[in-house]
């Protein structure tokens, strides 16, 4: 059985690389993407590293109206929209605007130290002045976070970037800044698309890929005032 | 080019939605086996082992170190090592091999040898092996009931038919985490109105989600989950000790426990150490036994899309539901979320696990319309009832589950929401309104129901943890309001953890509160003849499917 399956292996392998030098023209006029796999072999990275050199590291704010966002590494440098397609600076603009729309004030750091949203989250929110924070992937998951919850737990978690448009983001700004103010919030509606993991999971794995393939737990969280 | 009408055609098919990828094992996209996995050896010294899959205990690092100290059996290692791969892999597909030679044999065997032993099982032959392997003699089903709005009147409706349904485990999840307190609730009291003695949880943070247990608002728990590298352990703040640690921790109140992990959750954590998902699975598995825990949720579970992305990845997920039933666990074989837009192929999916049956043959069918499940989609929904009922019945296979009446739907429906109100009233949570309770006994899913005042029962839902409501103060509830039979049948499971036998691998309670284990009911399974056969009064039950030509009537 296994000599046979090795036969297998070795036949389709010299069948690629015989496809390979043909430029995908084989005899039986079968094209080069059907024939076997091996193309990602040895492949090690999704992007070059950027370099942090000079940013300045994050200060433990101290104004009880701030809210801070908590960007991911790969944050409008490598990825530049969201899973759903939404570009990155609208994202942005509309989590601060709602958080200024309540009276509060926004600061953006980049965390360099994680790509768990939940971490991110928390990590943001215990820099912040107010103790509330707010995590965004580059892929778009976002989770409101207080200081003195569990990591694993949240104030409100939008776990379906797919789902997300620009007046969600809004609303989310809007919600971190009453949590600010300590009012009664109400939590945004949850949405839900069961064929959501289907159609973006493997993306997703990929562009995770690429935001914690920027960690550079050195720099710990930057000063972030867009891309640079 | 001009596009030919077939391609296009067949473009337009729905599992041309789904994402697919080719091979990467230096991202972990390898499903079966990675070229960087390592070969299979142990060293055994003065009793320890020194040397565990080709590293030297120096160099372990603390997954290594907690399956080499807790997970092998170091008498039976160098025995079981010394057999070739090929020859346990064929004692677990024949028939004269029992399920217990087999239990131990690789109860010496280190992971990587594992990998091997599985790398020889096409999916018939592992699907031949969980028939012989599962644990309990009747395989079972485990359902979600969860609502998009976070409902508790829907919670306990949608438990309650659940139950009537057949599942014998339910477990609910919040939209808005701080919802917790009430699901758990809800879901306690829908369920018993169903059947008695199904078991539920609410998987929530862990902290949490240890809270309601002790409290007795949950009676078992399902969501410690280990990872196959140390990187994505220590992102999730955990080691595999302090996953042991909170395992006791239930122990200690009497709780069934059981863990949770799958293929492709290293690779969508960025971590995967270029490792096969098979062989980062095995790994988590014999942490998972090293813990002492009594069962696995696995077969992926919320990574499938990842693991059905690439090439055998739909056999490595049976292959690794296989693997916690030859380490004797129990096996909770996933089949719980989403992941094809195709019909077909969510099916055949399922249908790996469907025909030999496992412990639970879905860790979440979605016993409610899929776009009410707060664990983003399960493979099959509350409309796919019928077609599983019918399966059962075209293949004289017992996939867990019953045919009902619509008078008895409607009528478990409007008990658990009427409980649920009474409960509310009594412990003096938010409002449940008649109208609320008539909605929910007639909807499909949340669509059909009221809005609730989220803010409301938010704070509703914090205060009934600061005043310390517990299970107890449900069955008082239940007995002061006129549900004396329920506030029993709650009562009698929260009366479980005092006696404990649930605890047994595998383990679910009939109707009359009476354990069903790998221990008492062991599955015997040894070919033809033997083993658990669907005959008797449950075939009559599975052959009762609505929609039957009446003959009589015709």
């Amino acid at each position: 059985m296994e000599v046979n399956e090795q036969l297998i292996q070795a036949i389709a392998k010299a069948v690629v690389e015989q496809l390979q030098r043909n430029g995908g023209k084989s005899p039986a006029g079968m094209s080069s993407a059907n024939a076997g796999t091996q193309s990602l072999a040895g492949k090690t990275r999704m992007r070059p590293k950027h370099s942090y050199e000079g940013a300045v590291r994050a200060k433990q704010g101290t104004d009880p109206k701030e809210v801070v966002i908590g960007v991911g590494a790969a944050f409008q440098t490598e990825i530049t929209k969201t899973i759903g397609g939404i570009p990155l600076d609208e994202v942005l603009r509309n989590v601060k605007a709602g958080i200024e729309e309540e009276g509060m004030v926004s600061r953006v750091v980049k965390v360099l130290d994680t790509s768990d949203v939940g971490f991110m989250a928390l990590a943001a929110a215990k820099l912040s002045g107010s103790g509330i924070g707010i995590g965004i992937q580059s892929k778009g998951t976002t989770v409101i976070h207080q200081k003195d919850l569990y990591p694993l737990t949240n104030l409100e978690l939008f776990p379906q970037a797919p789902l997300m448009d620009l007046t969600t983001y809004r609303k989310i700004g809007r919600n971190a800044a009453k949590y600010v103010k300590g009012e009664k919030v109400t939590p945004i509606e949850c949405t839900n698309d069961p064929m959501v993991r289907a159609k973006f999971q493997v993306k997703a794995a990929l562009m995770h890929i690429i935001e914690t393939e920027q960690l550079d737990s050195e720099k710990g969280m930057i000063v972030w005032e867009g891309a640079r | 080019m001009k596009r030919s009408k077939r391609i296009e055609a067949l473009d337009q098919r729905a599992v041309n939605k789904d994402g697919f990828i080719d091979e990467w094992p230096e991202m972990g996209f390898a499903a079966m086996k990675s070229p960087y996995d390592p070969k299979p050896s142990i060293i055994v010294e003065n009793g320890i082992i020194t040397q565990l899959d080709g590293k030297k205990r120096e160099d372990f690092d603390f997954i290594d170190q907690f399956i080499a100290d807790y997970s092998i059996r170091i008498d039976r290692a160098e025995e079981s090592m010394a057999i070739p791969s090929l020859e346990i892999a064929r004692k677990i597909v024949d028939i004269h091999t029992s399920r217990k030679e087999i239990l131990e044999i690789v109860s010496g065997i280190t992971p990587a040898k594992m990998v091997e032993v599985i790398n020889y099982l096409n999916v018939v032959e592992m699907m031949m092996g969980m028939q012989k392997m599962r644990a309990r003699k009747v395989p079972g089903n485990q359902a979600h009931i969860t609502n998009l709005k976070d409902d508790p009147v829907q919670i306990a409706a949608d438990a309650a038919e659940g139950a009537l349904r057949g599942f014998s485990e339910e477990e609910t999840t919040m939209g808005v985490a701080r919802y917790a307190p009430f699901s758990a609730m809800a879901l306690l009291i829908g369920s018993q109105v169903g059947r008695p003695g199904v078991l539920t949880q609410c998987s929530a943070e862990e902290a949490t989600e240890l809270e309601l247990g002790i409290r007795g608002l949950t009676t078992y728990a399902e969501t410690l989950s280990v990872y196959g590298t140390e990187k994505v352990f220590i992102d999730g703040d955990d080691t595999p000790y302090s996953k042991a640690f909170l395992n006791s921790a239930y122990a200690s109140r009497g709780l069934k426990v059981r863990f949770t992990s799958g293929a492709g959750s290293e690779v969508l954590m960025g971590s995967s150490e270029k490792k096969s998902m098979l062989y980062l699975e095995c790994r988590c598995l014999f942490v998972t036994k090293g813990a002492g825990s009594q069962g696995i949720q696995n077969g992926s579970v919320s990574c499938i899309g990842v693991a059905a992305g690439v090439p055998a990845g739909i056999r490595e997920v049976m292959g690794e539901n296989l693997v916690a039933a030859l380490l004797g666990l129990e096996c909770a074989s996933s089949n719980d979320q989403s992941f094809s837009n195709s019909d077909m192929r969510r099916t055949a999916r399922t249908m790996l696990q469907f025909m030999p049956g496992t412990d639970f043959i879905f860790s979440g069918y979605a016993a409610e319309p899929n776009y009410d499940n707060m664990f983003a989609g399960s493979n099959f929904d509350a409309e796919d009832f019928d077609d599983y009922n019918v399966m059962q019945r075209d293949m004289q296979v017992d996939g867990g589950l019953r045919p009902v009446t619509e008078e008895d739907v409607i009528h478990v429906r409007r008990e658990a929401g009427k409980a649920v109100q009474a409960v509310f009233k009594y412990l003096g949570l938010t409002e449940v309104t008649d109208e609320q309770v008539e909605a929910v006994t007639y909807a499909h899913g949340s669509k059909d129901t009221l809005k609730r005042d989220v803010a409301s029962d938010l704070m509703a839902a914090d205060d009934m943890l600061k005043r310390g409501i517990t299970g107890i103060d449900v069955v008082k509830a239940l007995a002061e309001s006129g549900f004396e039979k329920l506030a029993g049948n709650i009562l009698n499971m929260l009366k479980q953890r005092v006696i404990g036998d649930y605890m047994h691998t595998a383990a679910i309670l009939d109707e009359n509160f009476q354990v069903m284990s790998g221990v008492n009911t062991p599955n015997d399974y040894m070919g033809p003849g033997t083993g658990y056969r669907v005959d008797g009064k449950r075939w009559e039950e599975i052959k009762a499917i609505p929609h039957r030509i009446n003959v009589n009537e015709f």
